[in-house]
C-alpha cells in the first residue's frame, strides 16, 4: 500500500500530524520524579525501613487476644453505638438544613448572581474547616460529650450536602421544568413536582453515603472529647493496650460494613434498582 | 379570539420572531409550518408566555396578555396548554400524577407541597387518561412508557387544564407513523368535540394539509403565508422552505404518514 506514498508531500500538507508533543512532557515527567526523590530525602524516608521492627512488635501485640474476657465490652460497645448515633443525628440535621439551602443556592431556582455568590460562600465556609476543628470549638463551648460531635458533623455536612444538592438541582432536565411551568404552576409547584422528583434520588443516595462516611469520621472526634469510640481508642493507644486497639478497629470495620449494607439496601428500595 | 400584534422576539442579534401579526378565531385548527429555526417554537412559547416578547402584543378577548403577571399569568398559561416534541413529562412521577399536574395553577401552596390531590382531581385525571386510551397505565412511571404513550399522557395533562387554546410544538416529530396518527387524531378530536383552538407546529406538510383548515407559513421569523391548505402552491412553498425546495418539494419525503391500507394492518 506504500506505493505512491509521498511522505515529504504529506508532511508539507499536514505538518501537525508529524510533530511530536515536544520536550514539555519530558520536563514535566522529570520534574515530578525529581521532586518526589527530593522530598523523600528531606523527610528522612529511610526511617520507614529502620523502624520496621517496632511495627512488627505492635502487629504481634494486636493479634494476641488472650485477655478478651477482661476487656470492658459494655463500655466499648456503648461508645461504638454512640459514634454511629452521632453520625446519624449529625447527618440528618445536615440533610434537613441542606435541602432548602441547596435549592436556594441553585441558579435555576434563584437566578440573582449576588444572592448565589453569598449562599455559595456560606457553603464553602461551613465545609472549609475540618470536623475536628469544629469539634474542638464545640467542646469548648458546650463541654465534653457527643453533643459537640453531633454539631461538628452537622455543620460541615451541611456545607458539603448543600453544595452537592445545589449542583444536582442545577443539573436537572429543563424540559421537565418547562412542562410544569407551562401548565401555570408557581414556584411551589415547580419545586415539588418538577425539581424535587429529579433530585430526590441524588439527595437520598448522597445522604446515605454521608451517614456511612461520617460514622468513619466520627471515630476521630472522640480524640478531642467530642464523644464516641475515638476516646476509648486513644486511651488504649496511650497505655499500649494494642490487643484492645485491634478489637476496637474490628468493631469500627464491622459497624461501617453494616451501615454500608443497610444503606445500599435502603438506596435500592427507595430509588429503585434501575438508574 | 387570539390576536398577535407585531409580535417580535429577539435573542441577541437574531430575530426569532419578526413582527408576527395574526388573528385566530375560537375553535380553529391551525398548522404552522416552516424550516427548523423559522421561529415556530418561539411563537408558541411566546403565546404561552414561557418567554416574553421583545416588542408587540398578544391580546385575547380584549385582554392584554403580555401585561399579565403573577396569578393572572399562571391562569393564562393554564388556559393555553402546551404539548412539546420531547413530551416534557416528569419522568420519575407516575402517569396519574403527571396528568394531575395540569391542575397545579389553582391548587393552594400547602396542597402542592404535600402532593395532596382531591378525589375530584383524581377522577378528572383518570377520565382524561381514559379518553386517550391510557387509563390502564395510570400508575406506571412516565419514563416507562413509549414515546407515543408519553405524548398521549401529555395531551391528557393538557386536557386536565381545561384549556381554551392548545399549543402543540412538533408533537409528532419524535414518533413513529402509527403513534403520530394516534396523536394527530386525538388533537383533531379535541378540536372538534371540545371546541378548543389548536395551534400546531408541524414538520410534515402533508400532515398539515390533512388535519388543518388553515396553515401559517413562517420563514426567518416572519409570517410569509396564511391561508387555506389549497393555496399552498409551489412558489409559496419555495418561499417558506427557501432554496432547499428549488427542485420542487416531494411531500412523501417529509411524510410520516402511512397509507390507509398498512395502517389497518398495523392496528389489527
Amino acid at each position: 500500500m506504500s506505493g505512491g506514498l509521498d511522505i515529504a508531500a504529506e508532511r508539507a500538507r499536514h505538518p501537525e500530524a508529524f510533530r511530536g508533543k515536544g520536550w514539555l512532557g519530558w520536563l514535566l515527567f522529570a520534574g515530578v520524579f525529581g521532586y518526589l526523590f527530593y522530598l523523600m530525602w528531606l523527610f528522612d524516608f529511610g526511617r520507614v525501613f529502620t523502624s520496621l521492627a517496632n511495627v512488627w512488635v505492635i502487629v504481634g501485640l494486636m493479634l494476641d487476644w488472650s485477655g478478651i474476657a477482661d476487656w470492658d465490652h459494655a463500655e466499648l460497645w456503648r461508645s461504638m453505638l454512640e459514634t454511629v448515633a452521632m453520625a446519624y443525628l449529625g447527618t440528618m440535621l445536615a440533610v434537613v438544613l441542606a435541602v432548602p439551602l441547596g435549592f436556594l443556592g441553585a441558579s435555576n431556582v434563584i437566578p440573582q448572581r449576588v444572592f448565589r455568590f453569598f449562599t455559595r460562600r456560606l457553603f464553602d465556609g461551613l465545609r472549609g474547616l475540618d470536623q475536628l476543628i469544629w469539634a474542638l470549638v464545640f467542646v469548648r463551648a458546650m463541654g465534653l460529650g457527643p453533643i459537640a460531635g453531633i454539631l461538628a458533623i452537622a455543620v460541615v455536612e451541611t456545607g458539603v450536602l448543600a453544595k452537592l444538592f445545589a449542583e444536582a438541582v442545577e443539573n436537572i432536565d429543563r424540559g421537565q421544568v418547562e412542562g410544569i411551568t407551562a401548565v401555570g404552576a408557581g414556584l411551589a409547584g415547580r419545586l415539588r413536582f418538577a425539581m424535587l422528583p429529579q433530585v430526590l434520588p441524588v439527595m437520598i443516595s448522597q445522604a446515605l453515603y454521608s451517614i456511612e462516611s461520617n460514622a468513619r469520621e466520627a471515630t476521630i472526634l472522640g480524640l478531642v472529647g467530642a464523644g464516641g469510640i475515638g476516646l476509648r481508642l486513644s486511651e488504649r493507644i496511650q497505655i499500649n493496650a494494642w490487643d484492645q486497639v485491634a478489637y476496637v478497629i474490628v468493631l469500627i470495620l464491622i459497624s461501617v460494613a453494616l451501615i454500608d449494607t443497610t444503606s445500599r439496601y435502603l438506596r435500592l428500595r427507595l430509588i429503585g434498582a434501575v438508574n | 379570539m387570539l390576536q398577535l400584534v407585531e409580535l417580535t422576539r429577539r435573542f441577541g442579534e437574531t430575530c426569532a420572531v419578526d413582527r408576527a401579526s395574526v388573528t385566530i378565531a375560537d375553535g380553529e385548527m391551525v398548522g404552522i409550518i416552516g424550516r427548523s429555526g423559522a421561529g415556530k417554537s418561539t411563537l408558541l412559547r411566546l403565546i404561552n408566555r414561557l418567554i416574553d416578547p421583545s416588542e408587540g402584543r398578544i391580546e385575547c378577548d380584549g385582554i392584554d396578555v403580555t401585561a399579565l403577571r403573577g396569578k393572572a399569568l399562571r391562569a393564562w398559561r393554564a388556559r393555553t396548554a402546551m404539548i412539546f416534541q420531547q413530551f416534557n413529562l416528569v419522568n420519575r412521577l407516575d402517569v396519574l400524577t403527571n396528568v394531575m399536574c395540569g391542575r397545579l395553577f389553582d391548587m393552594p401552596a400547602a396542597r402542592v407541597l404535600l402532593k395532596w390531590f382531591t378525589p375530584t382531581e383524581r377522577a378528572l385525571a383518570i377520565r382524561a387518561l381514559d379518553r386517550l386510551g391510557m387509563a390502564d397505565v395510570a400508575m406506571n412511571r412516565a419514563d416507562a412508557l413509549s414515546g407515543g404513550q408519553q405524548q398521549r399522557v401529555a395531551i391528557a395533562r393538557a386536557l386536565m387544564q381545561q384549556p381554551r387554546i392548545l399549543l402543540a410544538d412538533e408533537p409528532i416529530a419524535s414518533l413513529d407513523p402509527l403513534n403520530a396518527k394516534l396523536v394527530m387524531d386525538a388533537l383533531a378530536d379535541i378540536n372538534r368535540r371540545d371546541g378548543i383552538t389548536v395551534l400546531i407546529n408541524l414538520h410534515t406538510l402533508d400532515t398539515a394539509r390533512t388535519y388543518c383548515q388553515r396553515i401559517i407559513g413562517m420563514s426567518s421569523g416572519r409570517i410569509v403565508f396564511d391561508g387555506a391548505p389549497d393555496a399552498l402552491t409551489d412558489p409559496v412553498l419555495r418561499e417558506i422552505y427557501g432554496q432547499s425546495a428549488n427542485e420542487g418539494l416531494d411531500e412523501r419525503l417529509t411524510s410520516t404518514s402511512l397509507p390507509a391500507s398498512s395502517l389497518a394492518t398495523l392496528a389489527g
